[in-house]
Formats: C-alpha cells, structure tokens, sequence
C-alpha cells in the first residue's frame, strides 16, 4: 500500500511541484526586472548604455555614477549631489516616526483601555483623518506653519508628518489593544498601578508586533513622501525624493540614466533595508490578532 | 465585625438600565459568599461594584466597617481572581505575584519572602521563572490566586475563576479553593453560574436574577427553603418539579390533587400546611418537590408525609449512582430519582414513593413560595 502510494506521488507530485516553481520563478524574475535593470545600469558608464541593451550585464563595473549621484549630480542649480538631502530625510522621518507612533499608542490605549464618553465618535473622527487627500490639507496647513513659524523647517515637516501619520498609528494601535483583555487592565488596576505605570508595565511590553508594524509603515511612509517635502521644505530641508526629482528633471545637458539609476536606488535604500531587517515582524504583526495572557 | 456591607446598592446604566435593584448582603469576617444566577442577572456588576471597577449609582459599600463606596479600586484593601486569569503575559509567575507589592512600595526582602510563602502555599515554587504563555490552565489559575493572596487583603473577590478549565481541573480546583479557604480563614466573595459550585463552596449564597437579589441565605436554607419558583428551579440539579396541584377539602382535611396519565388520582394530605393553604382551597398552586423525594425507597421522616405513587415509566435515564426516571402528573413530566437497583424500562408499571416533608408550594401568580 505504502509503496504503491509513494510511486504514485513520484511523477505527479514532481510535476506539480515543477509547475508551480516554474511560474514563482517566472514571478520572481518578473518582480525583480526592473531592479535588475536599475541595479546593473547604475554600475555602467554612459558609453556602456548606448551601446548595450537593458537588461545586460555592463562590460566593465564601474562606481562613478554612484560617487556622482552621492555627491557631485546637479538638483537644480546646485551640484552637490544627493548626500545632504539624504541626510534632511533622515532628520525628517526619524524624529516624525518615533513621535507619532509614541502618540498613537498612547492614543490607542486611552481609546481602548480608558473609554469616556464619545470616545468611539472620537475614533471615527480619527479615522477620517487617514482618508484626507494630502492636496485637501496643503493649504491649511501652510497657513499654520506660518503662524507656528515653522515653514521651511525640518521641524515644520515633522511636524506635518506625525499630525498626518497620527491616524493611522492611532488605528493600528487601538486595534492591536482592543485585543487585549480588558481585564489586564483591571487587574493592575487593584494591584495599584496608575495610567502610565499600566501603559508601561503591561501594555508595552506585549506591543512589539504592533509597534513593529507602525514602525515601518511610518517609515515608508514618511520617506517616501514627496508632496509635503515639496509644498513645506524649502532647498535647505528638502527630502531625498524632492532631490531625486529635480535631479532627474534637470534638463541641461545629456540625461545620465546611470546615475539617475543609482540616485534612485539610493533613495529607495533605508525602507528596503526596513523591510528586508523587518519584514518578518510586519507580517506577523498584521496577523497577531491577540495576545494570549 | 461584619467584613462586607452592601447595603441599599443601586446601579444604573444609561439612566434607564437598572442593572441592580436595591441589593442588601452582610457578611461576617471569614464567610464565603457566592453570588450566582444565570448570565445577566448583575453578579458580575455586583462583584465589580465592590472591587470599585465599577461605579455604584446609590447605596453604599462598606469593607471592614469604612464606607468605601467613592474609594477608588487600589484602596479598598480587595484582591481579584479574574475568569480570564489576566496574568501579564509579559512578566514571569514571580513577577506577576510581586508585582501589586512592588506597586505598593514593598522593601525588596519582605516581597521575596512573600512570594516564596505564597508559591509554597500553592504549590507552584517550580513554576516561578515561567511565563504565563508556558503555564496550563490549572497552573494559571493557581498563579491568579497566588497573586491576590500575596497582598493579604481584607476581601478576596473571585470572578468565576473556574469556568474557563475541563471538568476535572475543576472539581480539583474547587476542593483546593475550599481547602484554602478553611485554612487561612479569608473572607471570599465568589461569582458563579454553577449552582454545584455554589452549593459546594459558600457559607453563603446570594441567588440573583434581573439584578434583583431572589435570595440570600445559607446553602441549605436555598435548597430546602426557596424563596420563589425561580430561586428553587436554578439551585439542584435535576431541577426541582413544579406540578400544578389544585387544592381541595377532603374528609375534612385539606388536600392536594395528583393525576397519572392513566388518570388515577391521588390525595396528598397536606397537614400542617392546609393553615397555610387554606386560603387557596378551590384554586391551584404548584407544588414543588425535589427528585430525590420521588423514589423507589422511602426517604428517612415521617411515613405520615410519605404518599405512594402507581402510573407508568417514561423516559428512563441511568447516571450511574442513581436513575432518574420520568412520569406525568398532572400533565407535567416530573422526574423521580430511583435506586439504580430498581430495574425499571420505559413503559413499565412504576410505583414510587413521595416525601413530602421537604415539598414546597408556591402561589401561582407570583411564583413566591406559600409554605
């Protein structure tokens, strides 16, 4: 029995599995095209481009689009490459990520863990605010900059984020705690334990897929902009993506697709790194429906 | 000194919702009181009313004699046990037991020497370095209880600590609560559905339904004295049999009227009671008698309130210690506890014995018990 069984599975089991590998990798390849092609321009020099096709090897591996791209391509009328933006994008998100997912758990822990009255209507306004086109705000909110005599500051544009980011990190957070049993709560409540030493003690503690999760969602987010860094930064604090535009749009001269390539995938690092060191947790983190105390 | 006073409670919800209707319990240091009722009938809101997790919207709670009624939960001096466990799944058994002391500002050795007696108490010492993740459902409940006796408080408040383990862990459990609680001499106050529980446990019970309080008594004064038709159907297990029985003059005595279904009839001399009952002569009133009253052999008492029964089995049901079998009276399936010797098939003749001196009747309007 075994053995008929076995020689059964042999051919129609390999040729399953041959099938279906051969469309993951057909899948996989054609996900990855136009990385590869980015990666492998971004190593070749003009001359190389011209002469070859996409998606060939280059004929000798050069770095010069890279330095070029890092520190000496014009944005615009200044040539000093993309490092400095780089490094405001940086300044941005760091700062605006780990602010608005602080508030976003605190929010989601009052909202779940310390209803009042209208707290529900509260959320729903909250949640509202994930639906607002960035163009609806654009105009308000550089009307506040100016008044909190923020425009054109990197603090302007964080602050631009966490207000924006702070919906979404609110959501993810209340839905992560609304989860946890009330009666965690309520436990260290007679145990004696106020407001913060619960949030503190208790709820943090467990909320490292959620936080995992806002973390590189902010992140992408916030780096990824354009807009905001466009409309509130001005040369001095603009973010990497605005660079990274008017490198590319900058139209004297001949078009260097190598170093447009590599300019691109240099903005494009940090959230892959992101997702590659992190990826795992944030799939986890979306499918952690609770915590079992 | 009376431990707990809940006296004139109110609670209402939405301004509308009334959840508890002027509940009135005392208690005395050490006593085990078990609130039960069926699901929504406001034990759980009582028990939260007293550990200050809920509001109370009149009356007033006292622990110990003070009046803690607006006191916040971490100053009532009261320990929980919740149906969840709620251990803190990010610490480990010691920490979740010291934590409430480290709250309170505890020096560092006498924790320690705490959770030490109190892992000993429970038998969980091996168990102190793990996460609640790594616990079964057993060792968590012991670790919740371990963690509301760390502080010694005056009121241990367990909310049905029981419902969430197998059979088995639980009649285990239940010895070990009973064994703890003779031994350290602790007032309890005990949430339950399980009237078996109920019954097993308390030195008091507090029947509640629709947030009205049925009953409040000891166990026994329950079970052979309820107050209603409601109070004496939830606690017993089978149910009591309620069987409508009109009441008649008979030889000048007072009677009341069973019929088989094959339409025999039966006088049950109500003796002492027709004083009561007298009132009710020519109306009906459900007579209420435990299945263990209906048997195949005369319970201890007086012969003179025994009454032999002839009709047909119904349904037969063995459980092993004793059969219950089914017979119509007056139109309502009752059933009868019998020796599991007494060898009887569904269709058979049956005769049995009812021992009326633990029947009750109750009016049949109000449902209130008559006598």
């Amino acid at each position: 029995m075994v053995n008929t069984h076995m020689a059964q599975r042999d051919w129609r089991y390999y040729l399953n599995r041959g099938i279906i590998h051969f469309i993951l990798l057909f899948a996989v390849l054609f996900y990855l095209l136009p990385l590869i092609v980015m990666v492998f321009t971004s190593f070749k020099t003009m001359d190389d481009i011209r002469a070859g096709n996409l998606i060939s090897l280059p004929t000798e591996w050069v770095v010069d689009a890279w330095v070029k791209a890092w520190s000496s391509a014009c944005t615009g009328v200044k040539c000093e490459g993309v490092e400095g933006y780089f490094w405001n994008s940086v300044a941005i998100v760091v700062p605006a990520v780990l602010i608005s997912t602080a508030i976003g758990a605190l929010n989601g822990y009052v909202l779940t863990k310390w209803r009042f009255r209208g707290s529900e209507i509260f959320f729903g306004f909250l949640l509202f605010g994930c639906f607002i086109p960035f163009q609806v705000v654009l105009l308000p909110m550089a009307q506040t900059l100016g008044w909190l005599g923020l425009a054109n500051t990197t603090a302007g544009l964080v602050m631009v984020h966490v207000v924006y980011g702070m919906a979404f990190t609110t959501l993810f957070f209340r839905n992560f705690y609304v989860n946890i049993p009330d009666e965690l709560v309520k436990a260290a409540h007679l145990d004696g334990a106020g407001f913060f030493t619960i949030f503190w003690r208790i709820l943090l503690p467990i909320s490292g897929p959620i936080i995992v999760v806002t973390i590189i969602w902010q992140t992408t987010q916030i780096w990824n902009d354009f807009l905001f860094g466009v409309v509130y930064g001005s040369g001095e604090t603009q973010p990497i993506t605005v660079a990274l535009n008017n490198l590319v749009n900058t139209s004297t001269g001949v078009k260097e697709y190598n170093v447009h390539m590599a300019a691109a995938i240099i903005a494009g690092l940090p959230t892959l790194l992101v997702y590659v060191l992190a990826g795992k947790y944030f799939v986890r983190g979306l499918t952690a429906g609770s915590v079992k105390g | 000194m009376a431990a707990l006073d809940i006296e004139h409670v109110r609670k209402v919800f939405g301004g509308k919702t009334e959840v508890l209707k002027d509940i009135n319990i005392s208690i005395d240091d050490g006593e085990f009181l078990i609130l039960v009722g069926p699901s929504g009938c406001g034990k759980s809101t009582l028990l939260n009313s007293i550990a200050g997790l809920e509001d109370i919207t009149d009356g007033v709670i006292r622990i110990g004699g003070q009046d803690v009624s607006r006191k916040s939960p971490k100053d009532r001096d009261i320990a929980m046990v919740f149906q969840s466990y709620a251990l803190y799944p990010s610490m480990n058994v010691r920490q979740n037991i010291s934590f409430g002391l480290e709250i309170r500002k505890i020096p560092k050795e006498e924790i320690n020497t705490e959770v030490d007696r109190v892992a000993k108490l429970l038998q969980i010492e091996h168990l102190l370095d793990r996460k609640p993740s790594q616990l079964s459902g057993g060792q968590r409940q012991r670790v919740a209880m371990g963690r509301a006796l760390a502080r010694k408080p005056a009121i241990y408040l367990f909310d049905e600590p029981l419902s969430n383990l197998d059979a088995k862990l639980r009649v285990e459990m239940r010895t070990e609560i009973k064994k703890l609680h003779q031994n350290l001499g602790t007032t309890i106050v005990y949430v339950t559905h399980d009237q078996i529980e109920a019954m097993t446990l308390a030195d008091r019970i507090a029947v509640m339904k629709d947030g009205i309080l049925q009953q409040f008594g000891s166990p026994q004064e329950i079970y052979d004295e309820p107050n209603n038709i409601f109070v004496a159907g939830f606690m017993g297990s089978p149910s009591m049999n309620f069987v409508p029985t009109p009441v008649q003059k008979e030889g000048g005595m007072l009677v009341a009227k069973l019929t088989t279904l094959e339409g025999t009839t039966f006088s049950l001399p109500l003796g002492d009671r027709g004083n009561v009952l007298g009132k009710y002569e020519g109306k009906q009133v459900i007579l209420g008698v435990r299945p263990e009253r209906i048997s195949n052999v005369s319970a201890d008492g007086n012969p003179e309130d025994s009454i032999v029964l002839k009709s047909k089995a119904g349904v037969v049901e063995p459980t092993g210690p004793d059969t219950l079998v089914h017979m119509n009276l007056n139109g309502i399936e009752v059933n009868c506890r019998v020796d599991p010797d007494y060898k009887v098939k569904t269709g058979d003749p049956l005769e049995v014995i009812m021992d009326l001196s633990k029947a009750v009747f109750f009016d049949k309007d109000t449902e209130a018990r008559i006598v």
